[in-house]
């Protein structure tokens, strides 16, 4: 009795080890900046992928096509520079084998490594905001979160057309993202009614913008708008331009980032700032997320992190759809064919056909918040069409 | 227009002086030993970092905190000249490669310790003084106010005390200093020590206007690098002179011109001087 007892625990512990070997690794790359100015992007994005992989992985592994995969994200910094990115995406392809990459953060990387990825037919999922990361010819680029493109307009419409503001200054970084950001702005205040008469274009590491801003407030611009810049930069150009004796408007248009900017700047210098936002607090699964992020990793979330999450879910479907994970041409198809998503940020769907040639940027609702308190505050809700 | 030009001068001032902290530093600590310190960049960084403990983490006052600060730079000096350099006092090569070999353990070392997030430091003082239409904001005021008081302290050191003058004289000649009696064992730690001092009090001033990280250091080193160049290696007055030409120079043409311009035209500045006065604009040629 006593030894067929035995003979079964042994059975079942072997079968359980068989089990545990049939499982297989998913090995996906994440290339984001670690280090310098766009860190808090990158590593919202290494850790969004992080924990949709902790997901699948405490749910027994990600179940395509008949096999168990465990599911490991190998990350690489690039520092934001597009050299680095290079010898980083070589690694993940030749070395890693990777077949999917969560990256990068910057728009010159993201064109640095697509005559790699897209050669070799690997899926990236980008936050470069350039209009030139998607098109038609790049058909394994796809952007989980909006830029300002999708964003500007109908916000800017209602920022102007409820503040009064005619004239507006801005700082740039100078690189890709910057001028693209630069020309995209300019042409929605044009719209708005408003135009963007002071620009400045500076070295991403710079820290001291007393000269630019003297430069600006000079020509008496009624606001000052900070998109394309790091969220720690745009804090640092918050305070400094407070610091010169600044009162008028301070406007963030794209890219979540108001937690760092009212950590560096402070509350007092913040305070009344319009911001972007993709993110309801009324909404009870992205509230989650960030309760999760904080408690994970002991820091402010940043907003780009939910669309990541979002699209790693999606991307994750895409598989289990296509019922393969070495065939990236199925993957693909399967990952455009999602629609109606219900992720923790609300519904998505695909869009970007008529603006870049190919339907790969995600589209989903937005907000502008006002801080107060060192708070977003919803003031109005937004679709692509308007503002309310 | 007079107003962007009075601007452009009281801001170009405040850089100057802010710059010349980072350059006295690193000139002095070339001038006793004889060695191009480019972990000079990665004490400004500690210092700003000593600064974040002393006031966010321990709640200390921000003077005592300074204070704290130029103490413990010191005493890391001596241990960097005892531990790092002091094999290489007469191999100037040499010399520059451990202190680059040092910046990288130091900026790792703040990475694997703080992380590579810039950290918030919070604002001294905030608001600003006004004259007209004249603005200095209250923080850069209390940077410069402070900055030169140090600098001030470490001129009459240098000119007035017996430590100072031997310091001087090591700069001037190392063999004759020796020979009237100067305590080498002594001044090299004591040299190097006060160098990193005024770098670190310099990141420690600069924290609450630019945030701190682990790679703030490298753009003060490069500042610094240019005012030695541009002064002459080890020329203390020459270093005053290019800090607050550089600072007025930065200032006049991102304002004017654009951010850009001033790189090129700080760059230059610093080809133009070294073609027609190699050895900077104050500093003595060679024997």
């Amino acid at each position: 009795m006593k030894r067929k007892a035995i003979l079964a625990a042994a059975s079942a512990l072997a079968m359980v080890a068989t089990g545990a070997m049939a499982q297989e690794t998913l090995k996906i790359g994440a290339l984001v900046t670690m280090s310098g100015a766009g860190a808090s992007w990158g590593n919202g994005m290494k850790r969004a992928a992080e924990l949709a992989a902790e997901d699948v992985n405490a749910a027994g592994g990600l179940e395509v096509g008949g096999t168990s995969y465990q599911v490991e994200i190998i990350a690489y910094d690039d520092s934001y520079k597009a050299n680095e990115a290079v010898t980083a995406a070589n690694r993940l392809v030749f070395e890693d084998k990777v077949k999917y990459i969560i990256g990068t953060v910057g728009s010159a990387p993201i064109l640095a490594i697509q005559p790699i990825t897209e050669e070799n037919g690997v899926i990236t999922m980008t936050l470069g905001f350039t209009a030139q990361a998607l098109g038609a010819d790049k058909q394994y680029t796809f952007r989980p979160n909006p830029t300002t493109a999708e964003v500007a307009q109908p916000q800017i419409d209602w920022i102007v057309r409820t503040q009064d503001v005619k004239t507006v200054g801005a700082l740039f970084p100078k690189d890709e993202t910057g001028e693209a950001i630069a020309k995209d702005l300019a042409g929605a205040y044009e719209q708005a009614g408003a135009t963007l008469t002071a620009t400045e274009f500076f070295e991403r590491d710079r820290v001291d913008f007393i000269p630019l801003l003297t430069r600006i407030i000079a020509q008496g611009v009624d606001a000052i708008e900070l998109d394309g810049n790091s969220p720690v930069t745009a804090g640092q150009i918050v305070q400094q331009a407070r610091d010169l004796g600044f009162e008028g408007v301070i406007i963030r248009t794209g890219g979540p980032a108001t937690q760092e900017i009212v950590n560096v700047a402070g509350e007092a210098a913040t305070e009344g700032m319009f911001v972007h936002s993709a993110f309801d607090p009324g909404l009870a699964s992205a509230k989650a997320y960030e309760e999760r992020y904080v408690e994970t990793y002991n820091e402010p979330m940043n907003g780009f992190s939910p669309f990541f999450y979002d699209g790693t879910k999606m991307l994750f479907q895409a598989m289990q759809d296509a019922g393969t994970v070495e065939d990236t041409e199925a993957v693909k198809t399967a990952y455009e064919n999602i629609s109606d998503y219900e992720g923790i940020l609300g519904t998505m769907n695909w869009t970007g056909g008529e603006r870049y040639g190919i339907a790969h940027q995600l589209d989903s609702p937005f907000y502008i918040a006002r801080v107060t308190g060192g708070q977003e505050e919803i003031v109005a809700r937004c679709t692509s069409t308007g503002c309310e | 227009m007079s107003f962007l030009i009075a601007q452009s001068l009281i801001n170009g001032v405040i850089l100057g002086t802010l710059y010349l902290l980072m350059a006295i530093g690193f000139t002095l600590a070339f001038g006793v030993m004889r060695i191009v310190n480019f972990a000079h960049g990665e004490f400004y960084m500690i210092g700003a970092f000593c600064a974040l403990i002393g006031v966010t983490w321990l709640g200390l006052p921000y003077p005592v905190t300074l204070a704290l600060t130029i103490v413990f730079a010191i005493l890391m000096g001596a241990v960097v000249e005892r531990l790092v350099f002091r094999p290489f006092r007469n191999d100037e090569l040499s010399g520059m490669i451990a202190s680059l070999g040092l910046a990288m353990i130091l900026q790792h070392g703040a990475l694997i310790l703080f992380g590579p997030d810039p950290q918030a430091f919070p604002a001294m003082v905030s608001g600003v003084f006004k004259w007209g239409a004249l603005i200095v904001p209250k923080s850069r005021a209390l940077a410069l106010g402070i900055g030169l008081v140090i600098l001030l302290i470490f001129y009459l050191f240098l000119m007035h005390t017996r430590h100072g003058r031997a310091l001087r004289a090591l700069v001037q000649d190392q063999e004759v200093a020796a020979v009237f009696g100067v305590r080498l064992e002594i001044m090299y730690p004591l040299g190097l020590g006060l160098g990193i001092a005024l770098a670190a009090v310099a990141g420690g001033l600069m924290a609450p206007l630019f945030g701190v990280s682990p790679f703030i250091g490298a753009t003060p080193l490069l500042k610094a690098f240019i005012v030695v160049i541009l002064g002459g290696l080890g020329s203390i007055p020459g270093a005053a002179l290019a800090a607050i030409l550089l600072g007025l120079i930065e200032s006049f043409t991102s304002s004017f011109v654009s951010a850009s311009a001033a790189d090129i035209v700080t760059f230059a500045l610093v080809i133009g001087v070294l073609l027609v006065r190699p050895a900077g604009l104050l500093g003595r040629a060679e024997a």
